[in-house]
């Protein structure tokens, strides 16, 4: 992840609404994903993470609202500069991998030529150039995957924009996309990505929406939204009784043998002090800060936490 | 951003280069010139049967004078006229009984006599059914009385030789020449329906695929719809130009070689008002832009489309107004203006057929140019048209929606 984000916008959105058939996929979003930055929306399915990114695109057309990509109110102006992995996969059965990914770069302006050198070095780099000229019909899927990701990058844009990426994928290839989008960033490209897997975007950014029925619940950065939750203090002591009781909070819960409560606002000095004085005689004693996980139970409620868990097993037996 | 036209040949080269370097385009190329081969075999025996059976016979029942003088005056006639406008005749030998013999051969299932002739020519007898006048009856009282006259003449030794006229060439007749554009008109029109008929359906499963593919979403997210659109008509028009290449050129070397075996090589003396140069070039520029024009509406429809059942569905009225189209084109020939001709001139699903018919008939070139200009421009406007209603009621949609919103009732995306 770079430590360094800039603050010019690769992509602003501004109230965005989008309704189908008098049902309200999305409605007023808004985003603002710094230029370089690894940005994930994170959501359940049918959050509205799809209906968000083919706006910001310019594959629909919102109802209202405004979005720019890299400084264009009409997206397709940007085309050239951008790359986009659709959720829904497709690639032509009969087409080599190389004419692909050569064929994606053309649909972006790239020469034909140059993107069957940039294929070749992409598959060559990535072990698949045994693959070079095999159609993508003999290819599992997830390869035919990694083959449309490279037709998404192999023009070089500024700004990357990948709807669930992960879905499908086994744990090495998911591995390997990681690997590729931190490399993306690294060389100044902006990458978004939607996800229903709360570890990748743990993992791989630092700014997040948080998107639940059509809103987005939070917009920040990952620490950010941790930090919507205080820090978990756990403790386990000799003595089970003592004045040093009177120390912790009032819903503090104890649960084999070990205290848990969040950490007070006056910090873990006072706590510390009260603890020895009051005779505790402390045995373990740990401030865990809460995950993403924790946060987005807490932003976004439960049951979008479970609808997320549920998305993310059904993806698990997918790619199983 | 990339141009429209940029963006399309991007498109149509995939599409073309994908559709002719298929095994399918092989049979793309070899069932139509097979179709065709079939039907002038078909045709041929048919016909062959067809004058077989309708040849009507007639049994001579006379004495071999009479035999001789009707024979040849039969021969002499059909010489002057057609074989097939007079029955063939045939000598039966004299029974006792003349009257149950003709009876008795007319009956005769194996010997198919559709009439018998006895007597002389002076009295003579023809036993038929009353149903066979027209076509048996008449023609052969025709070469009786004929013979008898023969006979006759030469009998009171007065036989006139035969003149034969002397003949004067001259430039080609208006009347004949009018009959022959007029025949070329439509036949070219014809031609260019019949192709167009069979090659939009390439259109119809083009765009579903497209969808079955999942491509759709990436070309739209990189280019305009239309020219997704656009590239995939070019596309298509040009497969369909190296069809027709290829099937003309095999039907051309054909020709040629029957020309060169038969020793005589000759072009038409009879051409096309415009000429043939600028004729063949219309046929051309008019195949394009009726290609273009129904391929613009099959495309709009096939991509609303999710399966060939609902392909077929939608595409019926389209069918429909095809063969009307061909119609008021074809009744646009040979007429000296009026409002239904203006209105085939106009109607621009008509217009190009109409006017390849006017420029067989008329050697003006500019009513092409101008019609041209205003096929093109309806070219743009229904691909216009498809690429929005395919945005509006597919890509819009949550669901996979389409025009009547079929699909809706049968398939079911969800929101996200």
């Amino acid at each position: 992840m770079r430590s360094q984000v800039q603050a010019v916008p690769a992509i602003e959105a501004k109230g965005l609404v989008k309704s189908f058939d008098g049902k309200v996929a999305v409605s007023g979003i808004d985003l603002a994903v710094p230029e370089g930055a690894i940005y994930g929306i994170l959501g359940p399915n049918g959050a509205g993470k799809t209906t968000t990114l083919r706006m910001l695109l310019g594959i629909i057309e919102p109802d209202s609202g405004r979005r720019t990509l890299l400084g264009h109110e009409r997206p397709l102006e940007a085309a050239k500069i951008v790359g986009y992995l659709p959720e829904e996969r497709g690639l032509y059965p009969a087409m080599t991998t190389r004419e692909a990914i050569a064929f994606m770069g053309a649909l972006r302006g790239l020469p034909l030529e140059v993107g069957r050198k940039r294929a070749a070095i992409l598959l060559e780099q990535n072990g698949l150039g045994d693959y070079v000229d095999k159609p993508i019909k003999s290819l599992s899927k997830g390869m035919a995957q990694t083959i449309q990701l490279f037709g998404t990058i192999v023009h070089k844009p500024k700004l990357v924009v990948l709807d669930e990426p992960f879905s499908g994928l086994d744990a090495i290839n998911q591995g390997r996309l990681e690997s590729l989008i931190r490399d993306e960033a690294a060389s100044g490209t902006t990458v978004i990505f939607s996800t229903h897997v709360i570890h990748h975007a743990e993992r791989l950014c630092e700014r997040i929406a948080i998107i639940a029925g059509g809103r987005i619940r939070f917009e920040g950065l990952v620490s950010e939204a941790r930090e919507r939750l205080q820090p978990q203090v756990r403790l386990k002591t000799r003595n089970a009784d003592g004045a040093w009781r009177r120390a912790l909070p009032d819903d503090a819960r104890e649960s084999g043998g070990h205290w848990q409560f969040e950490l007070p606002p006056a910090g873990i000095e006072p706590l510390l002090k009260a603890l020895i004085d009051g005779g505790a005689g402390i045995e373990e004693l740990s401030i865990e800060r809460s995950g993403l996980h924790d946060a987005f139970v807490a932003i976004a409620g439960e049951s979008a936490a479970r609808a997320m868990d549920e998305s993310a097993q059904a993806d698990l037996g997918e790619a199983a | 951003m990339m141009s429209t036209f940029e963006a399309a040949w991007v498109i149509a080269r995939r599409d073309f280069v994908a559709s002719v370097y298929s095994r399918s385009f092989i049979l793309f190329l070899i069932v139509p010139l097979a179709f065709l081969a079939i039907i002038m075999a078909g045709g041929a025996v048919a016909d062959r049967a067809a004058n077989a059976a309708a040849h009507p016979r007639v049994a001579l029942i006379a004495d071999s004078a009479t035999v001789e003088a009707l024979q040849a005056t039969r021969a002499r006639l059909a010489q002057g006229t057609s074989d097939h406008v007079f029955p063939s005749l045939q000598a039966i030998d004299p029974a006792e009984n003349v009257d149950a013999q003709a009876d008795a051969l007319l009956a005769d299932e194996s010997a198919a006599y559709s009439a018998v002739f006895s007597g002389t020519l002076d009295r003579p007898v023809i036993s038929a059914p009353p149903n066979v006048d027209r076509r048996v009856v008449d023609p052969l009282t025709l070469i009786v009385n004929d013979a008898r006259l023969q006979t006759a003449l030469q009998a009171a030794h007065q036989p006139p030789a035969f003149v034969a006229a002397h003949r004067r060439i001259t430039g080609q007749a208006a009347g004949n020449l009018r009959i022959v554009r007029n025949d070329l008109a439509r036949s070219t029109q014809s031609l260019i329906f019949g192709i167009t008929v069979i090659l939009t359906t390439l259109l119809l499963s083009n765009m579903t695929e497209e969808k079955s593919n999942k491509v759709i979403e990436i070309l739209a997210a990189a280019i305009s719809l239309d020219s997704v659109f656009l590239g995939k008509l070019a596309a298509m028009l040009c497969i369909s130009l190296v069809g027709l290449a290829v099937w003309g050129g095999m039907l051309g070397l054909g020709y040629l070689l029957v020309q060169v075996v038969q020793d005589w090589v000759t072009l038409p003396d009879v051409g096309p008002a415009i000429g043939w140069p600028s004729f063949v070039l219309l046929i051309v520029l008019y195949y394009a832009t009726n290609y273009m024009l129904f391929g613009a509406l099959f495309l709009g429809i096939g991509s609303q489309a999710n399966s060939m059942r609902e392909i077929q569905t939608l595409t019926m009225p389209i069918n429909f107004m095809q063969f009307g189209v061909l119609l008021l084109a074809a009744n646009s020939v040979g007429s000296d203006g009026g409002a239904m001709t203006w209105i085939a001139r106009l109607f621009p699903l008509s217009s190009p057929l109409t006017m390849l018919g006017l420029a067989a008939q008329a050697d003006a070139i500019w009513p092409h140019l101008l019609a041209l200009a205003w096929q093109l421009a309806w070219i743009a406007l229904f691909v216009r048209i498809s690429s929005r209603m395919f945005r509006v009621t597919v890509l819009q949609s949550s669901n996979s929606g389409s025009f009547l919103g079929l699909n809706r009732l049968l398939l079911r995306r969800k929101v996200d």
